[in-house]
């Protein structure tokens, strides 16, 4: 989520109306404000508007929405003049090229760190990190057209951002912090992507970092706007919502060209959407007229055509419009979700809880019913707990996630029982007896299944104890079974038995080892079992 | 009225003769041991019938060493009367206590040692030391002394004495039911008529004398039940399925583009394993890359099948309504699932790695985005939320999509869930002519609110005294 700093001067002089009006309504447009200060105020925006992640992306939506200037908002675009050339080479390295020519610009400290935050915000957004998109801003004034992107040698040199020597590429990728942060992206190619002058001083080396020689400042009046990228949508919004922004901070804007062509042309797209589709979908009877107006005041031109259609230009830097529907979302917030009406289908339908519920629900009326208490272990252990302390083999089928967050976490459970020995051990300090159950899943060979694991710890828990309960549970689920006699390492040899059903074990019962109670520093014995809730008749195949 | 067990009459009965008696004595009239009388007096000190008074006497015992020494004289005397007049060391040493005596005669300064000839001191005498030794002090250091050399031992013996209080005494003099009492009925008293005479002896119910535990629900499955239950009567359809889903049901079919952030090894828990893509996966992959056949531009780029087959440990139950949905393309469904899902968050107090997620669907031939607010709205009323908000959101799923918010008193207006319509780009591949209204909410949230806990871990790591102590029905106002 990206939080966008508003300073209350700036966006009330932009939005044309006071801080309150806007901060009551901005969440009604998509946002959620995180903090009130004296001078500003931080709201979080979603991440398909990066429009909105700048003061003049804000004022110019809120405009709009309060109605205070509605419509398509124009763009005017006139060529700079200025060509960019594009080294083939880059094809299989960083392709894409987008830029602009961005003049009369008026910084000051705080709209200079308001252009600099909307580009970390896009770069994180639209970039994907950097990698999709990386954006330069330069002052345009220090260096002379035509320019050039081109896949250089990794060992040329310039005078990185924020440092006064020359690093050569491979330097910088080891040394300068935003090097080491995005060297991922470069390094594995033998040539590296920079954007130069007609002089051949160095602009950027996208997508890491720019010269010292154009860093912008207070005094900068143009800039010279370079995006690359891997695609080509991704560079044109980023394009888009730079120069459009900076155009409502009063700048103009010129396009380049790149490989014959003027770029941006910050013009609309266009689509025809239905009125009785987006009524269809909302709930809420729109006529083509009522819809363009709600669609105007999302800063949308729209204009009725025909009976049913309306006819839509959608500004260059709505990434999102990517579809009808999405339109019909800003039709609804434009409409109110507070005056949509609400209420529930009239379809009749039976509710239907799911088969495996059966089986669960009355494993848990006889546990509790023997005076078990239910515990909700995790999903997730590791391999100590689930086999080493229990002195069992791993069980084949387990699954190990690749990245785990902590080696408390590293498999999905496979067993139920080691996490109640688990338990028992974070409960050691309370009253005996305790005698816990759980149902769940767990996980073999990616496929899931429910299993139901008792446990009674206090000085008599016996064999006895374990079989008697073990009995009890599966006569209360009709479970036809034998029992044979287990080499379950975890339980004491003499003291386990094997639950069999149909000649297939479904289960254990027994006491458990003593060196497995060690294991778990527990001392007293524990009468313990297990057994899979798919022995249970009725049980669905899944 | 007190209730007094038969024993604390017997003990005031006593104490009306003895007034006040070391409880050895009590015992002996009493006929029981000592322990027994004090364990009484306690009782009966509890209700102020009587005091009981804690008298610690220290007293010293001999060592079998002293016992000797008592008789014979400490080692050093017995060895100094053999100091006489030109005594030679070697005569000395012919002596049994020789090493103890001769140590000790030094060290006090008793003897003196000039070349192999040893003198008293004189002026001197152990009249002091044997004087300890047969009347021990505390206060005497010389006491100290002894029991430091393992001569004689320090002891404490406890005594108790009781008395009955005024109190006491006024019962006792009234006059007690002293005859036989009855605690448990047994069969033979019950069938004899035995107990129409028995004395059975009164309990005092002020008091709860043993708790007893029992087996219940955890109290989060049961706010996950009551979750089930209001759906089910609101005719939905239960789901459940594999905790470990395929990257394309779990992303892919939602139109999750491919280089999304909540893909990446970062935010997603993935396995090494992998599935084979189901039939008319190409469906799904044309609508990633240019929108099929719908208004939709795609996300253009590529669309790797080997990306899709990656299996993961599903980051929403969504993924089983998009599978369900895929079943039955046919209105209307309504359909929901409970059940755990994974996100790779670094855990805390109010992050887990896996926590429970309810999510529903409906679809159905001319369902609105309006319905999905009343379904909520509905939901939310059941859950005994009064007060229901919607705001603009975003997932990249629906589309219109909202966040749902209830009011809790006290708290203010909490975010309890997303919702929307799923995006044509979901639907269409999987032949769904209809809107396909879907919402979904974290269980945990209301579980921490409702029970009050102020880290999430103990859901699942749960403390035994907590299960014990929270009742099964827990009276909620305004849904917490």
């Amino acid at each position: 989520m990206a939080v966008i700093t508003l300073p209350y001067k700036y966006l009330e002089r932009l939005t044309r109306t006071d801080k309150k009006t806007i901060l009551e309504k901005v969440p009604l447009i998509g946002s959620d404000v995180e903090r009130i200060e004296e001078d500003h105020a931080d709201v979080e925006f979603f991440p398909d508007r990066p429009d909105l992640f700048s003061p003049e992306g804000v004022a110019r939506a809120m405009r709009g929405y309060l109605g205070i200037e509605t419509g398509l908002p124009s763009y005017p675009v006139k060529p700079s003049g200025i060509k960019f050339t594009v080294d083939p080479q880059l094809a299989e390295i960083r392709p894409i090229l987008g830029a602009a020519v961005i003049r009369g610009v008026k910084f000051d400290d705080e709209s200079i760190q308001s252009i600099m935050s909307l580009q970390e915000s896009l770069h994180w957004a639209v970039g994907r990190g950097r990698s999709k998109v990386a954006i330069g801003i330069h002052d345009m004034d220090t260096v002379r057209p035509p320019f050039h992107y081109i896949a250089s040698p990794r060992s040329r040199g310039f005078i990185p951002l924020d440092f006064t020597g020359k690093m050569t590429m491979d330097e910088i990728l080891e040394k300068h912090p935003k090097g080491r942060d995005y060297a991922k992206i470069v390094k594995d190619f033998p040539l590296f992507p920079l954007i130069v002058d007609d002089d051949d001083h160095v602009l950027s080396f996208p997508p890491i970092i720019n010269g010292e020689r154009t860093r912008v400042t207070i005094d900068t009046k143009n800039i010279l706007l370079d995006t690359t990228g891997t695609d080509k949508r991704a560079v044109s919004v980023a394009v888009n919502i730079i120069c459009t922004a900076m155009a409502e901070a009063g700048a103009t804007i010129e396009s380049v060209e790149i490989g014959g062509v003027q770029t941006p042309t910050l013009a609309p797209a266009e689509r025809v959407v239905s009125a009785t589709e987006c009524s269809r979908i909302l709930g809420v009877d729109l006529t083509p007229a009522t819809m363009s107006e709600f669609l105007r005041k999302m800063r949308f031109g729209a204009e009725p055509a025909g009976a049913d259609k309306v006819k839509v230009q959608v500004p260059c830097y709505r990434a999102d419009i990517m579809h009808d529907w999405d339109l019909f979302e800003d039709v609804a917030i434009a409409y109110g979700y507070d005056k949509l009406e609400s209420h529930p289908p009239k379809t009749f339908t039976v509710g239907k809880p799911h088969p495996v519920q059966a089986s669960v629900v009355l494993a848990r009326e006889a546990f509790t019913g023997l005076g078990y208490l239910e515990v909700m272990p995790f999903t997730l252990t590791n391999e100590d707990v689930l086999y080493k302390r229990m002195q069992r083999p791993e069980t084949k089928g387990v699954l190990h996630v690749i990245h785990p967050i902590s080696i408390e976490n590293t498999v999905v459970r496979t067993e139920l029982l080691p996490l109640l020995l688990e338990f028992l051990t974070i409960n050691r300090h309370r009253e005996l007896p305790q005698r816990l159950f759980t149902v769940g899943d767990v996980v073999l060979d990616c496929r899931t299944h429910q299993q139901a694991a008792g446990v009674s710890t206090h000085p008599d828990a016996d064999l006895s104890e374990a079989y008697a309960t073990t009995d009890a549970v599966l006569h209360e689920l009709s479970i036809d079974y034998t029992v044979s006699e287990s080499a379950d390492p975890a339980f004491i040899d003499g003291r386990r038995g094997d639950i069999m059903v149909n000649g297939i074990k479904v289960g254990v019962f027994g006491e458990i080892h003593p060196a497995v109670l060690l294991a778990f520093e527990l001392e007293h014995s524990v009468a313990a079992f297990e057994f899979d809730l798919r022995a249970v008749p009725g049980y669905p195949v899944l | 009225m007190v209730e007094l067990t038969q024993n604390e009459k017997r003990l005031l009965a006593t104490l009306e003769k003895e007034q006040k008696a070391d409880a050895e004595h009590l015992a002996s009239v009493m006929g029981a041991t000592p322990e027994a009388v004090v364990q009484w007096a306690h009782l009966a000190g509890d209700k102020g019938l009587a005091g009981v008074e804690r008298i610690v006497e220290k007293t010293f015992v001999y060592t079998d060493e002293g016992k000797a020494y008592l008789k014979n004289g400490l080692p050093e005397t017995q060895l100094l009367r053999f100091v006489l007049p030109g005594t030679q060391l070697v005569d000395l040493q012919k002596h049994d206590v020789f090493k103890i005596g001769f140590g000790q005669l030094r060290k006090k300064g008793l003897v003196n040692v000039e070349g192999t000839s040893v003198t008293k001191t004189p002026g001197t005498s152990t009249d002091a030391d044997e004087a300890a030794l047969k009347n021990p002090s505390a206060s005497d250091p010389k006491t100290k002394d002894l029991i430091k050399r393992g001569i004689l031992q320090e002891s404490e013996t406890v005594r108790y004495v009781i008395s009955a209080t005024p109190e006491g005494l006024r019962l006792a003099v009234k006059g007690l039911d002293l005859r036989e009492e009855t605690g448990t009925l047994t069969r033979e008293q019950i069938i004899s008529g035995a107990w129409k005479t028995a004395n059975l002896r009164r309990y005092d119910v002020s008091k709860l004398p043993k708790k007893a535990y029992p087996g219940k629900i955890h109290p989060y499955q049961r706010i996950i039940g009551e979750m089930r239950e209001i759906l089910l009567e609101m005719g939905f359809t239960e789901l459940y399925g594999d905790i470990v889903q395929q990257s394309f049901w779990n992303f892919d079919a939602l139109f999750q583009p491919q280089d999304h952030p909540a893909r990446e090894m970062q935010d997603t828990f993935y396995l090494k394993e992998t599935l084979p893509l189901p039939e008319g996966y190409e469906k799904v992959k044309a609508m990633h890359i240019s929108g099929g056949d719908t208004s939709s531009t795609g996300w253009g780029g590529v669309w790797k099948e080997e990306k899709a087959e990656q299996c993961v440990l599903r980051t929403h139950t969504t993924s089983l309504s998009i599978q369900y949905l895929a079943q039955h393309p046919n209105p209307p469904v309504k359909a929901f699932a409970v059940g755990r899902v994974y996100r790779r968050e670094t855990i805390d107090t109010t992050h887990l790695a896996e926590f429970e997620q309810l999510e529903g669907i409906v679809m159905d031939e001319n369902v609105t985005f309006g319905n999905l607010l009343g379904i909520l709205r509905e939901f939310y009323n059941r859950m005994g939320f009064e007060s229901v908000r919607f705001k603009p959101s975003f997932y990249p799923y629906t589309e219109p999509s909202l966040d749902a918010e209830v009011y809790v008193d006290g708290i203010g207006w909490i975010e309890m869930g997303g919702a929307g319509v799923f995006r044509e780009e979901v639907t269409a591949p999987l032949g769904i002519k209809y809107p396909v209204l879907a919402w979904g909410l974290g269980v945990s949230r209301i579980a921490m609110l409702r029970l009050g806990l102020k880290d999430l871990r103990l859901l699942h790591k749960s403390d035994v005294a907590f299960l014990r102590e929270t009742p099964s029905l827990r009276p909620t106002k305004g849904g917490i």
